[in-house]
């Protein structure tokens, strides 16, 4: 079931009201039964081995608290070698991408296996470094690591913050619906119009030059960033309806002023993973040896970072390019936040120069994400400064009719944008709360009026066949 | 320096030290409920440069566990003191 089918908006909206007649206490059973049917739509077998994995994690968990209760010293190992595994069955199946028959032993790679490997293990470290007790419910904890919402492409929430609001609160629907309308809007209206124009000139890349490949250059930030916080939130208004609050995954990324800024404000909850599972544990190990043992700590986790989208050069080229970053990034932040001080008048500009070079630095990584090969994208960069006469999209042969729709997909960014800015100060929210019923109802069916007609829109001038969410791959 | 930390004193003035020298801000006053999101610059890259200062500065060492579980600075100097030699 893809997020944006009508009938996994049909699936929600029975969800929504069978859990709303579900007595409180079996609320949690229900979430795993819906997630569990869910996912067997997609695989029966990749359910079962779902459960598996699930019960094996459990089990592993409670063993290893036991072992460190009595003092054993299998207590040292249990939590690791689960660790080791569980990244061994991760990475076989990515690996297995490479080979030409796709999958092992002609097994396809399951549903949201980046996710929910990644869940399972930050479970058994927390508990492993007392962060965490073990779980003892094995009917809360499987409805934590199968949670429909967020197998499909996160976003990636711990163990403790899930299962703490287990069994959950009765659901805030209207919020849940409105931030599903949200993510909708910014898929089919924002993304999936500025989609065929940057396909067109990636699949054309030797043949343009100039002024259509900066505009692939550009757009392609957007349309990942309108394509995947859409996809989050759809999977965070999706949670709200059983009254699961998930993390936020996006702050704003392109008002950065600097490239580790940047990482604090996108795809924040793989970002904080890796940074406490990953980055943490490396730093430590090396953290007598200096700046060469930072730099080493900052390139593993942005490889790994890279990697985690699938095993391509181009990944690695993405990791490595933002490992040189940040590196850059740490090693001469003190000394620019010196400068800074000492010479407030270059506060501004400098901060408006730091926005300018973030935001090239991360377009001109994600040339290496989205290209198909290095090929591509080498002669992406190469043909933006070519001084052959500018080429055009239409003379190239794209369609009139998408570039009509790429101009709203821009002004619709552009909204989303202005929206993020402004919205916290909206003073219209406020009118839900208010007692007089008169209020209350004609916001009520301003709003249902506002859907419907955007609903419309979207029909109207949304892509006609949606295309698959970019994130849903991994 | 906290009322709810008489005893932690001269910990919690070189640990204000430290943080003041790590995060480069004279004017950083510490809170034993203050955790990363309320200082600016604190993040998993400062954090383990804010370790290894304070590693230094009372010559103890700290495991990638405890530093992993730490969930304020109140907790963080409780872990400081539990490791510095008993004072006569």
């Amino acid at each position: 079931m893809n997020f944006v089918a009508p009938i996994f908006l049909l699936f929600l909206a029975a969800c929504t009201v069978l859990n709303r007649m579900c007595p409180a206490r079996f609320r949690a059973a229900f979430l795993l039964a819906v997630s569990y049917a869910f996912y067997c739509t997609w695989s029966v077998g990749a359910a079962a081995v779902l459960a598996l994995l699930t019960f094996a994690a459990f089990r592993t968990a409670l063993a290893g608290e036991r072992a460190r209760a009595a003092g054993s010293s299998a207590a040292r190992w249990i939590g690791p070698a689960a660790v080791v595994l569980l990244a061994a069955y991760l990475a076989a199946f990515k690996i297995a991408l490479l080979t030409p028959a796709h999958g092992i032993a002609g097994l396809a790679m399951p549903l949201g296996i980046s996710y929910y490997t990644f869940r399972l293990i930050s479970y058994i470290l927390d508990v492993h470094w007392g962060k965490l007790p073990a779980e003892t419910s094995l009917l809360n904890f499987a409805a934590y690591v199968a949670f429909f919402p967020q197998i499909l492409a996160g976003p990636i929430q711990r163990p403790g913050d899930f299962l703490a609001q287990l069994p959950p609160k009765p659901a805030s629907a209207g919020a849940g619906w409105a931030r599903i309308g949200l993510g909708l809007a910014k898929k089919l209206f924002i993304a999936d119009n500025l989609g065929p124009a940057v396909n067109f000139v990636y699949a054309h890349v030797s043949s343009l030059h100039g002024a259509p490949l900066w505009l692939a250059f550009y757009l392609y930030p957007l349309q990942l960033y309108a394509d995947f916080s859409g996809l989050t939130d759809i999977a965070l208004g999706a949670g709200r309806l059983f009254g699961i609050e998930g993390p936020e995954n996006f702050n704003r990324p392109f008002t950065a002023s600097n490239i580790s800024d940047f990482w604090r404000r996108w795809h924040m909850s793989l970002t904080n993973w890796l940074g406490d599972y990953v980055f943490v544990p490396l730093r430590m190990a090396t953290r007598q040896a200096g700046n060469w043992g930072l730099a080493a700590s900052i390139t593993i986790n942005m490889v790994a970072i890279g990697l985690w989208h699938g095993l391509s050069a181009g990944y690695l080229v993405f990791g490595l390019l933002h490992s040189a970053f940040l590196v850059t990034d740490a090693l001469t932040g003190r000394r620019r936040c010196r400068f800074f001080k000492a010479h407030p008048a270059w506060d501004g500009p400098g901060r408006w120069l730091g926005w300018f070079l973030t935001f090239h630095a991360v377009a001109l990584a994600m040339v290496f994400f989205r290209a198909p090969a290095l090929g591509a994208a080498a002669a992406l960069l190469a043909g933006l400064w070519s001084a052959a006469p500018v080429s055009s999209l239409a003379a190239a042969g794209f369609e009139p009719r998408n570039l009509h729709l790429l101009a709203l997909g821009i002004a619709g960014y552009a909204l989303l944008e202005a929206g993020e800015r402004w919205r916290p100060d909206l003073p219209l929210a406020g009118l839900r709360h208010c007692g007089v019923r008169w209020v209350r109802w004609s916001f009520y069916s301003a709003a249902a009026l506002l859907t419907a007609f955007g609903l419309a829109l979207m029909l109207v001038y949304g892509t006609a066949a949606p295309a698959p969410f970019i994130y849903a791959i991994f | 320096m906290p009322k709810d930390y008489p005893s932690m004193a001269p910990t919690w003035q070189r640990m204000q030290h430290v943080f003041r020298d790590t995060f480069d801000d004279e004017t950083l006053d510490l809170h034993p409920e203050t955790t990363a999101g309320g200082v600016e610059g604190w993040d998993s890259l400062t954090h383990i440069d804010l370790i290894v200062a304070l590693e230094r500065e009372f010559k103890i060492k700290f495991t990638t566990a405890e530093v992993t579980r730490l969930k304020n600075v109140g907790e963080l100097a409780a872990l400081i003191d539990k490791k510095l030699p008993v004072r006569p």
